[in-house]
């Protein structure tokens, strides 16, 4: 790979997009434009905005107690959390000018015919109130309730359909008799007469409105408010009048103290809008150049001029990724910049007219900042590693797009996610994507304590940069393929291809019928286990659950691997590996079991704090493996026998073998010991299963064979189960102290090993890891597509002058 | 300069199975020499080209060019090569100067050499009008060209044209030919492809009949013709052409 060349395409790329006036709009013009047009709609919006007016019919208003609530056609301001929210609402009154406040005629008018109906109905609604309530009262299952419920109804439909025509959104009934009553009881409270205050009653007012309709919904709750500050201005006079001191009403009194400074205020408007703006425009920068530059230029056939050009693939894809990482980074900073100042500006702006919760917006700390610029790099250049991938797969500037969607649908849910305030950073959300950087900018814009922090910011880095490597590696990996750089449109049609399928065999697998595979068996192990949760009964004993386990196994993981390859492949045999190895990779194979257990059960014990606890399902299995109540053999059976044939033919046998159809060393390995941990489905045995994956992924690849990795597996989880059933007493002879500690009796029972053990252990391990890794012969590559020749021979006849060669 | 030999591209159709876009080709070609394939669309030119510059892989078969084997040294290859055909297409964004410059400067050109070199072309393609121009202002012919000049910018001694007349008008097709024909008295070793009989007459000193991907017949135009008893080289290809269809029919 030479810089110069990487350098000369990507300065040719980057003064390409910069002559593209689409690109230059997207990148630079949008952004500076957008956001300071979209402050000055809003300030346009919010000064032009004004609340509907509604209105609130009182009835029987002269039966109110001074001070009224009622003021000029208008609820009392000072009544009011906010005062200036009284101008919004219209009072109208059965008093004698109480409709004088409506200066609309016609609506006068609606409103006097309105104010007749409300006499006829008044008996109706004061019925309906005493059911509602004696209904909330009532326990549900009461006798007495449903006759109630279905009075209840008919009232609540009849006045519905009435209110709803209403030229109000609230109406207020007071009893007749309120005032008299209500005058009765402040009165004998003055003279402190007790039984005349037990037996007092005062009928209650009836708010009535509709909580399904949004208007009612507002004006009922303004009044709502209204009418309990003045029942409490009026408690406070009772309280006067009684000659006790007003704080009665309060016997808690409680002030709330914020602790807030207006820059965390601020930082906490900043740590919501940063982090997703930061996230979503990445995606937006890469994607138009990244089509542009991909599928573009196959488009507009310059594509095949650079690639006879003297720079290779790799320089290419390199050249076009900085540049597409260039674009996204300047869209990424440039939005964030152009949302900040005219966020700051606005906010002042508005802020400086009246008093708002948000406070001083000032700019987020410059060490903050730093970090915004910082994790920016990482995220840019994930996101332009896959654009630049997918429209590289595209044909065409319009496929391409097809193609991006996903990527920005997937984005956007996850920064929806991040948003969420209950949200927060933790070990597993810090290794993740988009949501590692996402989470640790929003905690950091918050200004959490750096310290736990900076326990976070190594995670997200690497997980981000080898992220982004990994995508990149497949952008390059992509613009090897000449299937793809010379795409040609397919006739699509299931048949053809199922025909194809099964006539076109091959003696291994392709890659993507190994993916297919485990994408198959991890539908199985859905569908088994969903299945399983829906009949309970199956797993009630331990035996059940073992016999389970083992059904699970075979169905679920043996069988579709063997069935595949079958069908599949023109050689099952050497597809699942089912060759006869050389004894030093049996040997290998037996003593790497042995000598790897102590240090993987070290070291699992050693991260356990770090993995989430077992669900309980997991934790009756593992009971289950260790009750004497399963029989040896079955619990053999299930938890090695069956693991160590069933997982080895999926996943050294056709997974591996599709996966080294790539022809590569490590990657069918690793992948397929990753793949051998995500169906694990418990985070600390997908971890485990991985990294024993890789070990016997070696084992395969090298020897060739399933048979050592299948002794590996089996020696390996037979001595789990060993061990389970293992005497805490057992292990006080014999040749155990020199192996093992034992600490406790019972089920506080714990065994560590010896500092010796591990030791020789760990030497025998990495000499004969370092062994395998040697042998590499790399993967045995059998002429596959030498059939060409002789197919082409049966298919002409002999030919002349060229000799077949394989 | 060019030697190639057994050269076969097998492709999975999903239709047809196994296909064999090129089958089992061989042939050589001298410095100083023009060779000429000639075949209908699809007959396997294109891809036996794009396997010389090294854009494809072979499946089966070797091929050197300069000495340099495709597959193992595909980039000292495509320095050693200059390529043309009617797809390699010119930037929107980018003038005719630009683009030969970024061509020279990508095939390693010292800065010193380089310049001159693009004065030296732009007089005698007679360029002077497309220095400026954008690629998306320029006509068919001055694109055509850009694209001559950048084939030739780091004086390739194996030039391969893959039907560079195609769509053009006759002014330019015949400035194409002219150029190709210089090239060839420069003593350079040229590949041209065409499914023009009357280019192929004029300009190549030997020629191969491709079709299905297998060459029919190779050899110069007089001894085609004579050997198959036709009129002319239109006469040979047809009837070449026919006994592969009737023999497969």
């Amino acid at each position: 790979m030479r810089w110069k060349n990487i350098f000369l395409i990507f300065q040719r790329e980057v003064r390409d997009q910069l002559r593209d006036r689409r690109t230059l709009f997207m990148v630079a013009v949008l952004p500076l434009l957008l956001y300071p047009a979209m402050g000055i709609g809003m300030v346009q919006m919010t000064v032009t905005f004004a609340e509907q007016m509604r209105r609130v019919i009182v009835v029987g208003a002269d039966q109110l107690p001074e001070p009224s609530f009622i003021v000029d056609g208008q609820l009392t301001p000072r009544f009011f959390d906010r005062p200036e929210q009284s101008g919004n609402i219209r009072v109208l009154t059965d008093l004698k000018e109480g409709l004088q406040a409506e200066p609309n005629e016609q609506v006068r008018a609606e409103l006097t015919e309105f104010m007749k109906q409300v006499d006829s109905r008044r008996d109706r609604i004061l019925r309906l109130a005493e059911v509602q309530s004696t209904l909330d009262r009532l326990p549900p299952e009461s006798d007495l309730a449903q006759p109630m419920r279905d009075e209840e109804k008919t009232l609540r439909v009849e006045i519905e359909q009435w209110f709803s025509k209403a030229p109000a959104q609230v109406l207020i009934v007071f009893p007749r008799d309120f005032l008299v009553k209500y005058n009765e009881l402040t009165e004998s409270l003055e003279k402190m007469n007790k039984d005349e205050l037990k037996k007092a009653v005062v009928p209650r007012p009836i708010v009535l409105h509709n909580s399904a309709n949004e208007k009612s919904e507002i004006a009922y709750q303004r009044v709502r408010v209204v009418l309990k500050n003045w029942e409490s201005s009026l408690l406070d006079q009772r309280l006067e009048a009684a000659g006790l001191p007003k704080s009665l009403q309060r016997p808690v009194p409680m002030t709330p103290v914020d602790l807030a400074e207006p820059e965390q205020i601020a930082a906490n408007v900043w740590s919501k809008i940063f982090p997703a703006l930061l996230v979503i425009m990445s995606v937006t920068g890469a994607f138009y150049p990244a089509i542009d530059l991909g599928a573009g230029e196959k488009e507009r056939g310059t594509m095949e001029t650079l690639l006879i050009s003297p720079a290779t693939r790799t320089e290419i894809v390199y050249g076009k990724f900085f540049t597409v990482m260039l674009f996204s980074l300047t869209t990424a900073l440039l939005n964030l910049c152009s949302m900040g100042f005219t966020g700051q500006h606005m906010f002042s702006a508005i802020g400086a007219t009246r008093a708002n919760p948000i406070g001083d917006i000032s700019f987020p700390p410059l060490t903050s900042l730093m970090w915004v610029v910082l994790l920016a790099i990482p995220l840019a250049a994930l996101f332009s590693a896959l654009s630049l991938s997918l429209a590289m797969f595209a044909r065409s500037s319009k496929e391409g797009q097809y193609y991006l969607t996903p990527l920005l649908i997937v984005t956007m849910g996850l920064t929806m996610f991040c948003l969420n305030p209950a949200v927060e950073l933790t070990p597993y959300y810090s290794i993740l994507p988009v949501t590692g950087p996402a989470l640790l900018l929003k905690a950091l814009l918050l200004g959490t304590s750096t310290h736990s922090l900076a326990f976070y910011a190594i995670p997200v880095l690497v997980t981000s940069c080898v992220y982004s490597a990994l995508a990149l590696w497949w952008a390059t990996e992509l613009f090897q393929r000449e299937d793809i750089l010379f795409r040609e449109a397919e006739h699509i049609s299931p048949r053809l291809w199922l025909k194809h399928l099964l006539r076109d065999k091959e003696p291994t697998p392709s890659f993507a019928e190994a993916a297919f595979c485990f994408v198959l068996i991890a539908m199985l192990q859905f569908l088994f286990l969903t299945s399983m949760q829906g009949s309970p009964e199956l797993l009630d004993t331990p035996v059940k659950m073992v016999t389970v386990q083992l059904i699970y196994l075979v169905a679920t993981v043996g069988l579709p691997a063997v069935i595949m390859a079958l069908l599949l492949t023109s050689h099952a045999r050497r597809t699942l590996k089912l060759v006869w190895p050389r004894f030093s990779m049996l040997a290998t194979g037996v003593i790497l079991a042995f000598s790897l257990q102590p240090l993987v059960l070290e070291m699992m014990a050693w991260l356990d704090p770090y993995f989430p606890p077992l669900p309980p399902g997991a934790k009756h299995l593992m009971d289950a493996m260790g009750t004497e109540q399963v029989p040896l053999w079955l619990t053999f059976s299930a938890f090695a026998i069956a693991p160590a044939i069933c997982e080895e033919l999926a996943f050294r046998g056709f997974i591996l073998s599709g996966l080294q159809h790539s022809g590569r060393r490590w990657l069918p390995i690793v992948l397929s010991a990753l793949l051998f941990g995500v169906i694990h489905m418990i985070p600390k045995q997908q971890f485990n299963a991985a990294l024993l994956g890789v070990v016997i992924g070696l084992l395969a690849a090298r020897s060739g064979s399933l048979l050592p990795g299948v002794l590996f597996h089996l020696i390996f989880n037979g001595n789990q189960v060993l061990a389970m059933r293992l005497k805490p007493e057992s292990l006080e002879s014999g040749i155990w102290p020199w192996l093992v500690h034992t600490k406790g009796t019972g089920a506080d029972f714990e065994m560590s090993f010896t500092s010796g053990t591990l030791i020789v252990c760990g030497v025998v391990s990495a000499v004969l890891l370092i062994w395998l890794i040697c042998q590499d012969r790399r993967t045995h590559h059998f002429p596959d597509r030498g059939t060409g020749d002789e197919r082409r021979k049966d298919l002409l006849g002999s030919h002349d002058d060229k000799t077949p060669e394989v | 300069m060019i030697q190639v030999e057994s050269l076969a591209k097998e492709f999975h159709d999903m239709k047809r199975g196994s296909v064999f876009a090129l089958d089992h080709v061989s042939f050589e070609v001298q410095p100083g020499e023009v060779f000429g394939l000639l075949g209908p669309n699809g007959a396997g030119k294109t891809t036996c080209l794009r396997i010389l510059s090294t854009v494809l892989k072979p499946t089966h078969g070797h091929a050197r060019i300069a000495g340099f084997d495709v597959v193992r040294q595909p980039q000292e290859v495509r320095s050693h090569i200059g390529f043309m055909s009617n797809n390699t297409g010119i930037y929107d964004r980018m003038t005719g100067w630009e683009m030969v410059e970024y061509y020279g400067r990508l095939y390693n050109i010292p800065e010193k050499v380089l310049q001159p070199r693009l004065e030296e072309i732009f007089e005698t393609l007679k360029m002077k009008d497309v220095r400026d121009v954008l690629g998306s202002k320029m006509s068919t012919g001055m694109k055509q060209k850009v694209s001559i000049a950048r084939t030739i910018i780091h004086d390739p001694p194996v030039l391969i044209f893959d039907e560079p007349t195609s769509g053009l008008d006759v002014l330019v097709a015949r400035a194409v030919l002219e150029t190709v024909e210089s090239l060839k008295s420069k003593g350079k070793c040229i590949i041209f492809s065409t499914h023009i009989m009357s280019e192929v007459e004029k300009l190549c000193d030997r020629i191969a009949i491709i079709h299905r991907g297998r060459i029919l017949a190779m050899g110069t135009v007089e001894e085609l013709v004579r050997i198959h008893g036709q009129a002319d080289i239109e006469d040979v290809f047809f009837k070449l052409i026919r006994d592969l269809e009737d023999s497969l029919a």
